[in-house]
């Protein structure tokens, strides 16, 4: 047995070895070529019935585009989408500073009771949604506070801005600080030292960060139904509201468009992962 | 220490000095804002549940703990159950079926490793109410699985699938199923081939050393798994509106219920109150098990 | 920093443009008001409408009461604007502002829940009764206890509406809907909790999709449903209940903390000319309470038997106090225990 194991050549690949497992081998891979299909079939479905002519109905009835023409026209529909890339945006540039700056300083310096501090910043992000969405209604509806942009805003930051936070304290941790010494040495003040040595190093947990803070708010539905008003309804909040009343092609273009969306986004990240190693 | 110690500035970066004054009132304004929206509202959620609601659906701040008695009447103590028995299933699945998956991607080669994760990326970045309302489209009465099963005549009728305890939880896997695979690849990536080797070469067979090798390894991944899957699926009304309606009511929403259509802010902020707490007891069980891992 | 500068900028054009002059915050019913009205009186006095919806009148209560939200206009039903007003909540409106209230039927001014027309302008009368989808099912239905019954187990859709659901019972039961006690809602809780088994669907927004779409064969829902879909087929016969049915009227009234009143009394002036009252009836077939615009109608709009049934002598709901807090407890308890 020992011999076995001390005859092994030293492996670089990773495939398991054994000719008996073949079997197994062959059975796990169409496993996950099934559940990707599960994972893939509707989004198609999907896809494909937004061209489809027919209304109501799920029989084909002639190759159309006119429900993508229709999303365009369809002036909530735009309205909410703006509304939904104004709050993304504004949380992402919040999140963005909030985090990084919040990050550094727990870096920097070693507060009393750095661990429960670190706990508050973690409770955003696991809290239940429904549960920081009825609690910031009450907390607004307390002070007189009138449901709107700034509202969803301020919710959407706060869930958002932890997990750029957690990103760049990650990246952080690999800080060498000698870096930041060499800089100064060379006459650098800390502030200038701040920008052209660390930023630079954070750079792509910042991206990272606001990618994920961008997408979060982008994609949220539950803490908003809670803190919205009419005026600031967002893309999720239609698309909830059309999908409770029932199947609609307008809804099938949207929802392609979207998923167009994050494939290029999920592209879009990888490439940038291979840029930045 | 290094040797800028003796010739150290404001300026210089020595993780972990004391902050001083300057280092508190940075952190000032994001502690505030934690506080202010974070536990403050619970706060006032806490206190809500103790007072009662008058005839037009504003809270009254007299003590009462009506709604707490209510909570834990068999109804909803009910439901509470039945959306933990739901999460848990969904858990469950979401494991059997992701495992395998998470696992082949691990031990891919590099190429199709990059390919494969980009597959699950996808669906894992989809916005989960455009991936809800596809399994719609399929279940609905109206819908795709409907009418090819009366095309091809194995029922006469438009199914009833829809507003089902099994298309909930088909939406529910469906729309989690990303959130368990992508932890356990991490953990499994991790895991040296060698050591599944070893096992075998000492004769365990792939039940045995699935069994004793590989789960154990991947825990980590697991429990991360568990933790983005199950809590958030209790919780999640969205998915559960969409696919249960009325007819399977979940616990988030009874408490979306509340606020809106009942406007019964008090029993909503204690049924909110309970589930906070159900959600931290489990959270701290799991995050001790994992670490134990 | 620069990027406080444009945070501080992008933060004060948000306060700024909640303040934009020439706006109406409009709460109403989803599937009430067209696009097209909403359009027409933007076109024509260049005041911005942010139209926001709900599906019942207790959603409406929650989102005007909660939040510090501020709406100019407001859409109750009748028992609920009797509410309000005891509880001065609502704003009189200057009658003298709106010239074409002339148009509107005379028995409907003066209603019990607003009887000196201070505070209420009436926008539309429906009923809530039983359509059927008469290809499916061939039987005669006449009254509540037909539609509840347990071979029509998951192919029923009410409107999900916790006042309504309680009165059905109440009037099947021989009681008067308006008479909500404990001692009666005990009584309707056994009956309720068999009836909501047999529900599929309970949709307050829009009931006839369910039914268009085959995936219920009858229900109980508004009468501008109904006509809806008397319109798209013949075959969906509205009936209402013989054990009793009531007739609602929904009315429009300018909240206390409305900011824009002016902006108000533009649009219920607006709705209330024939053309444009027109065009709401073209949209959601209710029961037009303004005569000039009734004239505007096509024949077979007014013999839309949804649309303009034979009702007298029924009832309106009323306010009810503090019981409707013991309703929305029971329905809430019944639909939870499934």
């Amino acid at each position: 047995m020992l011999r076995g194991v001390a005859m092994k050549q030293p492996h670089a690949s990773r495939r398991t070895p054994f000719h008996g497992m073949r079997a197994l081998d062959w059975s796990l891979r169409t496993w996950t070529a099934g559940v990707f299909g599960f994972l893939y079939l509707p989004i198609l479905v999907l896809v494909v019935y937004s061209f489809n002519e027919s209304r109501l109905n799920v029989v084909w009835q002639g190759f159309t585009t006119k429900w993508y023409a229709q999303l365009w026209s369809n002036a909530p529909l735009m309205k909410a989408l703006k509304n939904s890339l104004v709050i993304a945006g504004v949380t992402t540039v919040v999140s963005v500073v909030v985090g990084t700056t919040g990050a550094w300083l727990l870096h920097r310096y070693r507060f009393r009771g750095s661990r429960a501090i670190q706990t508050l910043v973690g409770i955003p992000m696991m809290m239940p949604e429904i549960i920081m969405g009825i609690s910031l209604l009450v907390l607004f509806s307390t002070i007189g506070m009138r449901l709107g942009f700034t509202t969803v805003i301020i919710a959407h930051v706060t869930f958002c801005f932890p997990f750029v936070l957690v990103a760049v304290q990650a990246r952080l941790a690999g800080l060498d600080p000698a870096l930041e010494e060499a800089a100064l040495d060379l006459g650098a003040t800390p502030l200038k030292a701040f920008w052209l040595v660390v930023v630079p190093y954070l750079r792509p947990a910042i991206v990272s960060g606001a990618l994920m803070a961008f997408t979060l708010s982008m994609d949220e539905v539950i803490v908003t139904y809670f803190t919205t008003s009419p005026g600031s309804a967002t893309l999720p909040l239609r698309i909830f509201g059309m999908a409770k009343v029932g199947l609609n092609p307008m809804l099938n273009a949207l929802s392609a468009v979207f998923v167009l969306f994050t494939i290029a986004f999920v592209l879009f990240s990888a490439h940038l992962k291979r840029i930045s190693r | 220490m290094s040797a800028a110690d003796g010739m150290s500035q404001s300026g210089v970066s020595q993780a972990g000095r004391r902050p001083g004054v300057a280092g508190w009132l940075m952190l000032a304004p994001m502690l505030v804002w934690l506080a202010a929206f974070v536990v403050v509202p619970m706060a006032i959620l806490a206190i809500y549940s103790f007072c009662e609601r008058d005839e037009l659906g504003r809270v009254v701040f007299s003590f009462s703990t009506d709604s707490y008695v209510r909570v834990f009447s068999p109804v909803y103590l009910g439901i509470f159950a039945r959306s933990i028995g739901y999460a848990a299933l969904t858990t469950a699945i979401c494991i059997v079926l992701g495992f395998p998956v998470a696992w082949v991607i691990a031990r891919a080669s590099e190429a199709w490793r990059a390919r494969l994760l980009l597959l699950v990326m996808i669906p894992f970045w989809t916005s989960f109410l455009i991936r809800t309302y596809a399994w719609l489209t399929i279940l609905k009465s109206d819908g795709l699985l409907s009418a090819l099963l009366q095309h091809i005549r194995i029922v006469g009728a438009p199914l009833e699938l829809l507003y089902t305890p099994t298309a909930v939880v088909i939406g529910l896997v469906y729309a989690y199923l990303p959130f368990m695979i992508l932890p356990i690849y991490a953990s499994a990536e991790k895991l040296d081939v060698a050591l599944v080797e070893a096992a075998h070469d000492l004769g365990c067979g792939p039940l045995r050393t699935f069994r004793e090798v590989i789960v154990p390894l991947t825990k980590p991944g697991i429990y991360a798994g568990v933790l983005l899957v199950f809590v958030p699926a209790i919780g999640m009304f969205a998915i559960t509106d969409l696919m249960g309606g009325a007819r399977v009511p979940m616990i988030g929403n009874v408490i979306q219920n509340q606020f809106f259509q009942a406007r019964d802010w008090p029993f909503g902020a204690a049924l909110g109150v309970v589930f906070t707490l159900m959600f931290v007891v489990s959270y701290w069980i799991l995050q001790r098990r994992s670490a134990a891992a | 920093m620069k990027i406080i500068r444009l945070l501080t900028a992008v933060s004060f054009l948000g306060f700024v443009s909640g303040t934009r002059a020439a706006e109406l915050n409009l709460f109403a019913w989803s599937e009430y008001v067209p696009q097209t009205v909403i359009d027409g009186f933007t076109k024509e006095t260049k005041i911005k409408v942010n139209y926001e919806t709900f599906a019942s009148g207790e959603e409406m209560l929650a989102k005007m009461l909660a939040g510090g939200a501020s709406y100019d206009l407001v859409q109750p039903p009748d028992y609920i604007a009797e509410v309000l007003i005891r509880n001065k909540l609502l704003t009189p409106i200057d009658a003298k502002k709106l010239p074409n209230l002339k148009n509107v039927a005379p028995e409907f001014l003066g209603m019990p829940h607003d009887p000196e027309q201070k505070f209420t302008v009436p926008f539309m009368i429906g009923t809530v009764g039983i359509v059927v989808n008469t290809d499916v099912v061939k039987e005669p239905i006449r009254g509540y206890k037909d539609v509840f019954q347990p071979k029509f187990k998951n192919r029923i859709v009410v409107v999900n509406d916790n006042r309504e659901l309680v009165s059905w019972v109440l009037v099947t039961l021989g009681l008067d809907q308006n008479d909500i006690t404990p001692a009666n809602l005990a009584k309707v809780k056994p009956v309720l909790a068999e009836w909501i088994k047999l529900v599929k669907v309970f949709d307050s927004d829009s009931p006839k999709t369910a039914l268009l779409s085959g995936e219920v064969d009858l229900g109980v829902v508004w009468s501008g449903e109904a006509a809806r879909l008397y319109e798209e087929d013949k075959k969906f016969a509205y009936i209402l209940p013989e054990e009793g049915a009531h007739p609602f009227v929904d009315v429009m009234a300018i909240p206390a903390n409305a900011e824009n009143v002016d902006a108000a009394h533009k649009f219920l002036d607006y709705i209330l000319r024939p053309e444009v009252s027109k065009l709401i009836s073209d949209e959601f077939p209710y029961t037009n309470p303004n005569l000039e615009a009734r004239k505007l109608l096509s024949e077979e709009q007014l013999e839309n038997p949804a649309s303009y049934p034979k009702i007298e002598n029924y009832d309106t709901f009323r306010d009810i106090g503090k019981a409707a807090t013991l309703i929305d407890q029971l329905v809430t308890d019944l639909k939870s225990a499934q």
